[in-house]
Formats: structure tokens, C-alpha cells, sequence
């Protein structure tokens, strides 16, 4: 029996009411979250959430962490930027399918090339939601919308295949349909040290389809480790990757079992290595002078 | 199962009074959540049966916090939280902008039944005899409070109408 947490997930709650429509996915998910955080057990000043831009992105503001709601598609930047000038906080990064492979696409290779000890979590929901439902990037072909009346033309993008093409250490996909495997999947996305993608299918109450709805999730959805999936077998994760869009698979599709170092640990290396040879203060200053001997500087 | 980390077979009596002292708790705060909803998107009629089923939630809570420090006194608590998952909180997919009073308390019908078919799992897994006789009266609690809003349901007049603006405008936005 686990002895009381330091902090309750009450602690992470901020006074501020959501304004999401009644019935969307991202209620459920912002509880994973600070069941999460509960169990991690670091303070709210320990923590940072960085978020773009849509329905999702406002988690930042209904957490007690410190929170970044940044310009659409950037959070990804902002939050590295942030980790790496202050590497002891907890970096999560929020958003949805729109913001994170569409405007923020091109960040998201570079993200997790670099790999900097982030935690991304996108709430995919298949649609753009906040300006009243347009097709996102991993709307499915065929999808009507209010910019696709007769249904979409174009292949969706595949999140999970993605950002396992691209090397990320620790991929999954989870639902606010199944809470308890939501928070296990997001509490151990916290705890791999380098950056960690969990895509959630949050259906979209308003824009969304029936198919989509937590109620129809809850009949079809199937976690990996109910088919023996073994998370440190990457060609069979990508394998499983490709049923996104068909089946609804839960769970961790891979965690790399020998992690390499993350971005801010080689940095801090590089600059140690680096300072062991440096020159000292005033050596700097009288090359400096040397160097600029007759000019400007030698004759003010 | 709804819970987490939680061995129900080595589970005490003090345990199992704290558990069901937060199941009220996590659906009594779920009731608030979604009676502010209701409030931010103009379903007042809803937004009525979730604030009065928060008083219903907080005086079951009372009473088994009452029992505990009868029992138990001020001993730590053991469980939280994070380890129990809508055991009796209304499901967020329960809801929507412009719902029926008769939908609200549906949604509260079936948190109340998802409450009971809590017990009768964990029933079977239960190894301390006062841990079962607790867990068996509040099963049979979960019935009487489903019957309860069952009646209440019967009670509503026929319409089935939703109520309050249910234009698709999203709010706040």
C-alpha cells in the first residue's frame, strides 16, 4: 500500500474554470495529468507547461505549474529553450494534432533529433476544433469539414509512425476513455529521460464524429499489452505504428531500453569540457588588447 | 477495474474507509466540475441537479469520514487520490452543452450504477471480513441511490426536450 502523496492532484489544479464544451476528451485528459504529476511527486514551482495554440493549448492556465500559452506551433521551441537554460525543471509540452504536425511540423523532427528531456503531449482529435472545425492533419481521407464538403482529399498524417521514424526514445498513444492506463502512460512519459511523445485521441465533442466519441472508444480500443507487444521492439512498434487511423491501440509502442543522453546533458558535458581549457579572465583581456594594438580601442 | 497501485486483498478496514471516503470526494468534486460547466455553457436546469448532487455526494463523504475517526482517530491515511479513477464520478462524455435536466440525471444514474458494479467486483477479492461487510453496505447503498434517481427520473415530466442555447457557437473562444 503506497503511503500518501506529496502533493495531491487537487495541488496541481489552477482556479481557473476550463471553457472547453461539455463532453470533450481533454477534461479526462488535464485529470491524467495531475494524477501524473501526483505521483512524480515535484512541486508546481518544479514544473513548466509550454502549449501553441487551440482547444488543447489552454491546459497550461488549468494547471498551478508554471505555463507558457505561446503562438501557434512554436511550443515546441519555446519549451527546449526553456529546458536547456534550466534543465532541473519538469518540461511538459501540450497541444493538438493541428499545432503539433501542422504549423509546429517542422519543429517536431528537430525536437526530438536533439532529444532534450520533454515530455509532448498532443491531443489528437482529428479536426480543428477551435475555429469551428476544418480539416487538421490527421483528419482521415474522405472526412467532411467546413473546408472539405465533399470530403478530404489527402492522406492523413501519421503521428505514432512519425515520431518513431524520427527517433523518439518513448512513444504512446492513450484515451481519456481509459483513465487509468492515461496516467500510467503520461507518469511514465514523465519519467523517461529524453523526450517522450503520448498521443491521446481526445474526441471532439462539438467537430468531432460519433465513431470518434469516448463512448465508441470504449468498444473498439485494445492496449498493446493485451496482444504481448514488447515496447523495446521498434520494428514491431512501427508495425503496430501503422494501425493508426484503423484501430484504436493503447499503450507504449516503444520505449528505447538504453536511453541515450539528452540534449542538455551533453550541453552541460560540452561546457565543462570546454571550461577545463578556457583561458582565464585577464589572459583574454591582455590578448584582447594585443590583438587591437593601434587601433580604436589601444587609442581611447 | 477503475483503481491503481491498490491490492484489494490485503486491504484494512481503515484503507477501505478512507477508499470510500474518496470516491465521495472524487464525485463530489466531478458533480462541481460539471455543474460549472453547465454554468459557462447556459444549461441552468442541469447545472441545478449537479449542484444539488454535490450536497448528496459531500454528506456521504461526512458520514464515512465520520465513521473513520470514530474508528481510526486521526491515523495517516494510506490511499489517495491517484489510485482510484470515476469510481461513482459521472463520466465526462456524460455531458453535453444543452442537455436535459432527464439527461442530467441519467448521467447520475449511471455514475451511481458504475459505483455499484464497482463493489460487486471487488467484492470477490476482499480477504478482511469487516472490509467485505463494509464494502456489501455500500453496495447495497449504491442500489438504494440508484433507486433514488430513479424515482427522481420518474417524477420529471415526459419531455425529453433539451434545454438553454444549443447553438454550436463555442464559448469564450
Amino acid at each position: 500500500m503506497a503511503v500518501e502523496q506529496a502533493y495531491a492532484p487537487k495541488d496541481f489544479k489552477s482556479d481557473l474554470k476550463p471553457i472547453w464544451c461539455p463532453g470533450c476528451g481533454d477534461y479526462g485528459v488535464v485529470q491524467a495529468i495531475y494524477r501524473a504529476l501526483s505521483a512524480i511527486g515535484r512541486p508546481p514551482h518544479e514544473i513548466a507547461f509550454v502549449s501553441g495554440i487551440g482547444c488543447s493549448s489552454r491546459i497550461p492556465g488549468y494547471t498551478t505549474a508554471y505555463g507558457f500559452n505561446s503562438v501557434h506551433g512554436r511550443a515546441l521551441p519555446i519549451a527546449q529553450g526553456l529546458k536547456l537554460a534550466n534543465p532541473d525543471l519538469l518540461v511538459l509540452v501540450a497541444g493538438g494534432d493541428g499545432d503539433g504536425f501542422s504549423i509546429g511540423g517542422g519543429h517536431l523532427p528537430h525536437a526530438i533529433r536533439r532529444n532534450l528531456d520533454l515530455t509532448y503531449i498532443v491531443m489528437d482529435n482529428q479536426v480543428y476544433g477551435l475555429t469551428k472545425g476544418q480539416l487538421s492533419p490527421t483528419s482521415v481521407r474522405g472526412r467532411k469539414t467546413a473546408t472539405s464538403a465533399y470530403g478530404s482529399l489527402e492522406q492523413p498524417i501519421n503521428p505514432l509512425l512519425q515520431v518513431l521514424s524520427y527517433g523518439a526514445g518513448f512513444v504512446a498513444q492513450g484515451t481519456p476513455a481509459d483513465m487509468v492506463g492515461l496516467t500510467a502512460l503520461i507518469e511514465e512519459a514523465i519519467r523517461y529521460p529524453g523526450f517522450a511523445f503520448v498521443n491521446v485521441q481526445s474526441p471532439c465533442v462539438t467537430y468531432g464524429e460519433e465513431h470518434q466519441q469516448m463512448r465508441a472508444q470504449k468498444a473498439v480500443m485494445k492496449s498493446l499489452a493485451s496482444v504481448g507487444h514488447d515496447p523495446a521492439d521498434y520494428l514491431k512498434a512501427l508495425e503496430w505504428a501503422t494501425h493508426y487511423t484503423h484501430d484504436l491501440h493503447t499503450g507504449v509502442f516503444y520505449r528505447n531500453p538504453d536511453p541515450p543522453p539528452t540534449y542538455e546533458q551533453l550541453v552541460r558535458e560540452r561546457q565543462a569540457e570546454l571550461g577545463r581549457n578556457a583561458l582565464p579572465r585577464e589572459r583574454i583581456l591582455e590578448l584582447f588588447v594585443q590583438r587591437t594594438e593601434g587601433g580604436v580601442l589601444a587609442d581611447s | 477495474m477503475p483503481i491503481r497501485d491498490l491490492d484489494l486483498k490485503t486491504l484494512s478496514l481503515q484503507d477501505a474507509l478512507d477508499l470510500a471516503t474518496l470516491i465521495e470526494e472524487e464525485a463530489r468534486d466531478r458533480y462541481e466540475e460539471l455543474a460549472e460547466q453547465m454554468a459557462v455553457h447556459h444549461t441552468p436546469g442541469a447545472e441545478q441537479f449537479f449542484r444539488k448532487m454535490i450536497g448528496v455526494e459531500q454528506h456521504h463523504h461526512e458520514e464515512l469520514a465520520r465513521r473513520r475517526r470514530l474508528l481510526f482517530g486521526g491515523a495517516p491515511v494510506r490511499v489517495s487520490r491517484t489510485m482510484i479513477f470515476d469510481v461513482e464520478a459521472p463520466d465526462y462524455d456524460q455531458v453535453r452543452q444543452g442537455m436535459s435536466v432527464r439527461e442530467a440525471f441519467d448521467a447520475a444514474l449511471h455514475a451511481e450504477t458504475k459505483a455499484y458494479n464497482f463493489f460487486v467486483q471487488a467484492l470477490p477479492q476482499i480477504a478482511d471480513p469487516d472490509v467485505r461487510e463494509l464494502f456489501e453496505e455500500l453496495r447495497d447503498e449504491e442500489v438504494e441511490h440508484q433507486r433514488w434517481v430513479q424515482d427522481e427520473i420518474d417524477r420529471l415530466p415526459p419531455s425529453t426536450a433539451p434545454e438553454g442555447d444549443v447553438s454550436d457557437e463555442p464559448v469564450g473562444h
